[in-house]
């Protein structure tokens, strides 16, 4: 297998829309930080790197319909996902090519919630905009323009490093031969919330940035998309494009230090830098130019560049931060700086580090303070560096000079080892599986144990619930284990202290915010604390994809234990409801009222289900031993597949498990008693498996973005006791004796679905 | 004086949230940070915004707080002098 290469790419940003405009700003070394004009907020006097357009611009900018809503934040990915596919020449010569798109994003349709949650919470107007909150649903609304080609859409959420994330995730499945081709990037618009909230860590400069100097004084939010095209380069040859430049090398470590700092001698910085250089084959000297993740705060930038210098040594290649010209477009900063990145190897140029004078005390470099033009820029290194120390490297270089990517390995097995549960059954245990608790009411909190055994109260007193769920779980289903991937999939992340923290700013008018919720409002906050607990510095990502969130976590983790990258990792499905949250997804049709019994749920005559807070995690291992649960044989994540193309894979499965449809036990299925959600399931049993006993568990665990999570837990339970009880056939039925395989199936809105096969 | 500090240490317990804690837990004149109370980074931003919150006292940059945060009592001296509301 070759290299993976870059065919294309687009962007917006403080620098205008397209790389045209980026490109002839950063080479004018024009910044892009000015006052307010667009987001409404009263802190007016914060420099920002704002898009040039209003929301109506940007639609005018793209044709999006007058008649139907959107949120900034994929508005503005729209405009860059189109540049980047019209850029890769996509829709004309990709027929028949599995693409996958990724997109990071953080605060999702946090803008517009912001302006209309009193409406959310008061009256009828608006509430579309509360489907549109999550992360997920942002990137499905970017998507959809070109929903027909992509077989594979996810969303990656760790804060500041999730564009870069994206980018590795693609070239994994590039690399597994998972897909063929990967629009990977992301997005993230200026919010109230987001303002505030870098303003309670008294992190936001109030004078244009200065990254890397010695009097720097914080950081300006900026806002903005970007997407790269990846493809391995004999897909590109076939389909006659000439590639960009190359994805050389890339890393993804946990700094497992701090929430909000990095650790001072830039542990997870070093880690990622180390690991990209590494997979590159390149040596430290072959670097010509670094494109910092350069925030320019007194933390950041010193640490970063601590860890630059354990690297690089005396001889640290020219560094600089184009945060001084966009602001840090967080989500998106890693997609718009490895498209600046791409620029800069294209054209031969280094952007300038704007603003900067002195040099850091401790560093013994100083950043390019003017644009300058080398000969031979060949191989560019760019950081992204996210909130809990998600610290993400990759390395682009031009095409003459590509170093071959190591090929994936020889495939390995993958298990589950163990799985921790806290829901509505009894915590920590698989009590449910003999005594399932009946539920009485469609909003419960969860049956959580006395988490005074398990925290001090100084550590305990930061932690919201579901962060201390997490833990718990993950230090249960771990043992003795010590993971070298810890991966989340979480819809919603710590809505609690989200929501606190949002209500608290509506209410005081942007004053008196408390940092500790902003903090715990980050998807990723879970994963890493997990690690910052656990002291673990390998890969960490979290997925925020609505009902495939742990299913994308899945994924990635069988893709990296599956070819020989890591021996185990722990991944979870975590989800949270509040009571406000509640009532307004009831305003969209998500939950029912009233009756919740399985023979009220089964009748699947009405709108919703009933909502379960939801926390599990689970080891998965390349390596059996007594206590093992089940194999998972083969796991295929598809977005709107016509039925061929199931049947297709449903197919591949069997055969590569040496199996037929006959074979499998039974098929395990998020029936939860909403109707739309219903006939997709029960659509799929008929069309694909119809004589195979349907196997349900959200009668038990509730409805959540994360439930899936307890489908495969129910299912792999099933393999390992040998049986399947009667209270989990969806059908009543005399339980199961001895079953061997079993198909897992979960969708979401019949747009994103995952088919799972396990083996006992 | 004695008002503000038990006051002060009320907030304290409440803003950051140290469950348990009474304000007969905390010595007045023990460090905040490090030893005594063994406070961290966020509790000093946490404080920065009880003390704008509670007695209009805005600081520019958290490293003001340094010297602020020694103790409850020079906290509280410093509130006395510079409170406006």
């Amino acid at each position: 297998m070759g290299s993976i290469v870059v065919t294309g790419m687009g962007i917006i940003s403080a620098l205008g829309a397209g790389k045209e405009s980026t490109l002839r700003m950063l080479m004018a070394g024009e910044r892009a930080i000015a006052p307010i004009r667009h987001l409404q907020t009263r802190h007016k006097d914060l420099p920002v790197g704002e898009v040039p357009y209003s929301d109506e611009e940007l639609r005018a900018l793209i044709g999006f319909p007058d008649d139907r809503i959107i949120t900034r934040t994929s508005l503005l990915g729209r405009v860059a996902l189109r540049e980047a596919i019209e850029d890769a020449h996509l829709t004309d010569t990709a027929d028949g090519k599995r693409i996958a798109f990724i997109s990071g994003n953080t605060v999702g349709g946090m803008e517009k919630s912001e302006r209309y949650y009193h409406d959310f919470r008061t009256n009828e107007e608006h509430k579309e905009y509360i489907a549109m909150h999550d992360c997920g649903a942002c990137t499905d609304l970017i998507a959809e323009e070109y929903a027909g080609k992509f077989s594979l859409i996810t969303t990656i959420s760790t804060a500041c490093s999730s564009a870069a994330n994206a980018i590795i995730l693609g070239a994994d499945l590039i690399r597994s031969g998972q897909v063929d081709m990967a629009v990977v990037g992301g997005t993230e618009c200026l919010s109230a919330f987001h303002l505030n909230g870098f303003n309670t860590l008294m992190i936001l400069d109030p004078q244009p940035c200065r990254p890397f100097d010695a009097d720097r004084h914080g950081l300006n939010l900026g806002e903005g998309a970007a997407y790269l095209v990846i493809e391995r380069a004999e897909s590109a040859c076939e389909r006659n494009i000439k590639p960009l430049c190359v994805l050389s090398g890339y890393g993804n470590a946990c700094d497992a230090y701090h929430q909000t700092a990095t650790s001072p001698n830039g542990e997870g910085p070093f880690l990622a830098m180390r690991q990209a250089l590494e997979q590159s084959g390149l040596q430290p000297s072959d670097i010509d130019y670094i494109n910092a993740h350069g925030t320019g705060t007194g933390n950041n930038d010193e640490c970063e560049g601590i860890a630059m210098m354990r690297i690089f040594g005396d001889t640290v290649p020219p560094v600089s931060s184009t945060k001084s010209y966009t602001g840090h477009t967080t989500s998106a900063a890693g997609g718009v700086e490895s498209v600046i990145s791409i620029l800069a190897l294209q054209h031969q140029f280094i952007p300038a580090n704007i603003g900067f004078q002195n040099a850091i005390d401790k560093h013994n470099f100083r950043p390019v303070d003017h644009v300058l033009q080398p000969a031979g820029l060949q191989h560019v290194l760019t950081n992204s560096f996210g909130f809990g120390g998600n610290d993400s490297s990759c390395i682009f270089s031009i095409p003459e000079n590509a170093a071959p990517v190591v090929p994936f390995p020889e495939t390995s097995p993958c298990y589950i080892q163990s799985v921790a549960q806290i829901s509505i059954q009894q915590p920590l245990c698989d009590d449910w599986f003999d005594m399932p608790v009946p539920h009485t009411q469609p909003y419960n909190e969860s049956n959580d144990p006395d988490y005074k055994n398990h925290f001090p109260p100084m550590v305990a007193r930061r932690l919201g619930k579901l962060l201390k769920r997490a833990i718990v779980t993950a230090k249960q289903a771990l043992g003795e284990t010590i993971p070298e991937a810890i991966i989340t999939g979480t819809g919603l992340g710590c809505i609690e202290n989200t929501e606190k923290f949002l209500v608290s700013m509506l209410e005081n008018g942007e004053e008196y915010l408390q940092p500790t919720y902003f903090m715990q409002s980050t998807h990723n906050t879970i994963s890493s604390q997990v690690a910052l607990q656990l002291q673990c510095h390998g890969y960490n990502c979290t997925y925020s994809h609505r009902g495939t969130s742990f299913d994308s976590g899945l994924l990635d983790a069988l893709t990296q234990i599956r070819h020989g990258r890591i021996r185990n990792a722990l991944v979870g499905g975590q989800e949270e409801m509040t009571p406000a949250y509640f009532e307004m997804l009831g305003k969209i049709g998500y939950w029912r009222n009233g009756d919740i019994s399985p023979d009220a749920l089964r009748a699947s005559d009405r709108q919703g289900s009933f909502s379960g807070s939801c926390s599990l995690n689970m080891l998965l291992t390349n390596q059996r031993d007594g206590n093992t649960l089940c194999a998972i044989h083969d796991m295929r994540m598809l977005y709107q597949p016509s039925d061929e193309e199931m049947r297709n894979i449903l197919q591949e499965m069997l055969n590569r498990a040496g199996i037929t449809l006959s074979d499998v036990d039974a098929v395990v299925m998020g029936i939860s008693g909403d109707n739309d959600n219903d006939l997709v399931y029960k659509d799929f049993h008929q069309k694909f498996c119809p004589n195979i006993p349907i196997v349900w568990y959200k009668h038990l665990f509730g409805e959540s973005f994360c439930a899936s999570a307890f489908g495969l837990y129910a299912g792999a339970v099933c393999l390992h006791r040998g049986r399947i009880p009667n209270h989990l056939l969806y059908h009543p039925a005399p339980e199961i004796q001895n079953p061997h395989n079993i198909l897992v199936f979960n969708h979401f809105k019949n747009k994103d679905q995952a088919l799972t096969l396990l083996s006992k | 004086m004695e008002d503000l500090i038990l006051e002060l240490k009320e907030g304290i317990i409440d803003v950051l949230n140290l469950e348990g804690m009474t304000p007969a837990d905390i010595d007045e004149n023990a460090p905040l940070f490090g030893e005594g109370l063994g406070l961290d980074s966020i509790d000093a931003l946490e404080l920065i915004v009880l003390m704008d919150k509670n007695y209009g006292i805005k600081l520019a940059n958290a490293e003001q707080g340094k010297e602020i945060f020694k103790s409850v009592r020079v906290m509280a001296e410093y509130i006395q002098a510079n409170r406006t509301k």
